[in-house]
């Protein structure tokens, strides 16, 4: 499940989101949007928005041209058959 | 009436997925078309990095020249109980090498043998057909698919979740509606063929390739006929982690073991011992639990300290991730024992076609998993399938672009799509599709609901999940995210219908469909496809003889196990493979 991604070092690119296959990480304005008021901002940063439907695939972490997203490999709640 | 906005495309030829078949079935479309033919492959999420085929090893049966066509053939439909379109797989197996050469023609590379040979290795449930991986996975694979897709012209719509087919009133599909997976805006797309490769429908098992596969129900929903539901991809997993490998590791000497210590899947199937099908594994697996010999392992113990590193460095990109994140952790679990079940990865229930995967329907085809070509598809037969009838549908979707009356948009039919496909929304309502799905999950997951079926519990199922559809009907959507998730869910609960049905029409045991009720298989009342059609009243359940026209559906007595001949002590290499060479 996808833990973390480093905004500090984010350049905002958007790929992560792009290549997500469960929808989890949006981009999102950038929390200075507000900074010159009737200026749209066009800078966005991801957010993960849907941590809980991560399905482990690592896309994210794979495609970060930054390699700042933290992907952890622990498998949770997997049905069972008995 | 509400005003509609949104988008309306017009195209000749619509794939909807973009797994295997949908990338295969826009590439043939594309090359089989006239100058100018428009080609439109839409997905829900990004093409080519998306669907079961992308987190895959990719790896897929190849015929060669020199190798044994029609004795392939006759193993695939033995090995699939004889529920098989026999003239489709044996076309799907002919041009398996031309289309090895039109992926090495777009950039794709196959492992090779220092002397240039291909490396070729056996798979799990089959003597003579041998599979072939390309580097870098299903990654790699989807994605070359995509540049060369763009190189040809053909139109890629990413992220668009298809919610309907369109009927427009003219006895044939114009097409297909649906909304932007993030923004939610409406899309029309007009089409003259529409290929529907969705791939089969999941229950989310929670494995990496959790993608719901929900075009198999618009098809039902706009009149095609759907079967094999009774059918299932039931596999063996594990709590711990995701382990692509399975049948390269039993190759190598690993084998399942149960609570006792007991090598069980000798006792179960003495043929193929631990070489078994998954399907087969899955009984022999549910059985051991009914023993209360639970748990039970994945032993690999007996796979040689030299070997190891191929299986925790995988080929495939998130896998080498996943080990290299779990580091010793995984080494210990994976070489020590790891508790192992069977769960169920997917139905295999998928749209009835011909040989040519045209549907019942004019203007619809499918391809991919979607399509109902086999009932089981081994390790290397589900991609080898979807590239075949994924080629086979393009070239069927553009004979039909002439021979069909051309589509016609009904107005009235598009609202009603419309308000379907962008409802029930209410931004206070909190999102609880999850909740259904996981009392679905516990329903259809249960090893004697899913495995070892039997009547008297099978209805009960059928009573839980009516319930749960039920329940359904009170939920609504406060954001497009839970819309999409909704509509699967829904699927699912269809899905979950058709399935129990079906497996309660066939009354005898065959493939992965297992009744304690009805425990041996019968040709002679059963050599049928259960197929599943929308009536006046609900779903209608007939069936039909599958004809056997190329090969007997007789079992198989294999060859002595390639296990036995080497008795674990000489293990076949994973990079030199046991199987025959053949010149690139």
């Amino acid at each position: 499940m996808i833990e973390n991604i480093d905004i500090a070092k984010c350049t905002g690119c958007g790929i992560c989101d792009l290549v997500c296959p469960a929808d989890v990480i949006h981009m999102e304005p950038a929390p200075h949007a507000d900074e010159v008021p009737g200026l749209r901002q066009v800078g966005l940063l991801p957010v993960i928005k849907f941590r809980e439907h991560c399905i482990t695939c690592f896309s994210c972490e794979i495609f970060c041209p930054e390699q700042i997203v933290d992907v952890h490999p622990s498998v949770k709640n997997r049905p069972r058959p008995w | 009436m509400p005003a509609i906005e949104g988008v309306l495309i017009d195209t000749d030829v619509l794939v909807i997925g973009a797994g295997a078949g949908g990338l295969l079935a826009a590439l043939s479309a594309k090359r089989h078309g006239p100058p100018g033919t428009r080609v439109t492959l839409v997905d829900s999420w990004l093409i080519g990095r998306t669907g079961h085929t992308a987190f895959s090893n990719a790896w897929k049966i190849v015929v060669a020249p020199d190798d044994d066509l029609d004795g392939i053939l006759r193993e695939i439909v033995a090995g699939n109980d004889g529920i098989a379109d026999q003239v489709l797989v044996r076309e799907v197996l002919a041009s398996s090498y031309a289309r090895l050469k039109d992926f090495e023609s777009i950039g794709m590379k196959f492992a090779r043998e220092e002397d240039g040979r291909y490396k070729r290795r056996p798979t799990r449930g089959l003597d003579l057909a041998r599979v072939l991986y390309p580097e870098g996975g299903g990654l790699e694979f989807s994605w070359l698919l995509r540049r060369a897709l763009e190189a040809e012209g053909v139109q890629l719509i990413d992220r668009l979740f298809v919610t309907g087919l369109l009927g427009g009133g003219g006895g044939r599909i114009a097409g297909a509606v649906g909304i932007h997976s993030r923004t939610g805006e409406f899309h029309a797309i007009k089409a003259r063929a529409t290929i529907v490769a969705t791939n089969a429908i999941t229950f989310r098992s929670g494995f990496v390739r959790d993608i719901t596969g929900t075009g198999t129900l618009l098809a039902y929903r706009a009149g095609a006929s759907l079967r094999n539901a009774e059918f299932s991809y039931v596999r063996p997993g594990t709590p711990k982690f995701y382990f692509e490998g399975i049948t390269f590791a039993i190759q190598e000497g690993a084998h399942f073991v149960n609570a006792k210590g007991e090598a069980f899947m000798r006792a179960y199937e003495p043929e193929w011992a631990d070489e078994a099908d998954v399907p087969r594994i899955a009984r022999a697996m549910a059985l051991e639990n009914e023993k209360g010999n639970v748990p039970l392992y994945l032993d690999m113990s007996a796979i040689p300290e030299e070997l190891r590193d191929y299986f925790i460095q995988s080929k495939v990109k998130w896998m080498d991730y996943f080990f290299r994140k779990l580091g010793n952790e995984a080494r210990t679990d994976m070489f020590g024992k790891t508790p192992y079940y069977a769960l169920n990865q997917m139905t295999k229930m998928a749209i009835r076609t011909g040989a040519d995967c045209r549907s019942d329907v004019p203007g619809l085809l499918a391809a991919g998993l979607a399509q109902a070509g086999c009932a089981n598809h081994f390790a290397g037969f589900h991609i080898g399938l979807c590239v075949g009838n994924g080629w086979i549908a393009g070239r069927s979707a553009v004979e039909d672009l002439e021979a069909l009356p051309p589509p016609r948009l009904d107005a009235g039919e598009i609202r009603a799509l419309h308000a379907e496909a962008t409802g029930p929304r209410d931004e206070a309502a909190k999102p609880e599709s999850d909740l259904i799905l996981r009392d679905l999950q516990a329903v259809m997951f249960a090893y004697n609901v899913g495995i070892l079926k039997r009547g008297d519990r099978l209805e009960t199922a059928r009573r839980q999940v009516q319930a749960l559809a039920a329940r359904f009907e009170a939920l609504a959507a406060p954001h497009t995210h839970e819309l999409v998730r909704l509509k699967e869910t829904e699927a699912m609960l269809l899905a979950a219908r058709f399935i129990l049905g079906a497996s309660l029409m066939r009354t005898e045991s065959r493939l992965s469909h297992f009744r304690e009720d009805y425990d041996a298989r019968d040709d002679a009342h059963w050599l049928v496809w259960v197929d599943i059609a929308r009536g006046n009243d609900g779903p209608c359940f007939t069936t039909t003889p599958v004809p056997t026209p190329l090969c007997s559906v007789a079992p198989l007595t294999r060859r002595p196990s390639r296990l036995d001949a080497h008795s674990g002590a000489v293990p076949v290499s994973p990079v030199t493979g046991s199987g025959v060479d053949v010149p690139g």
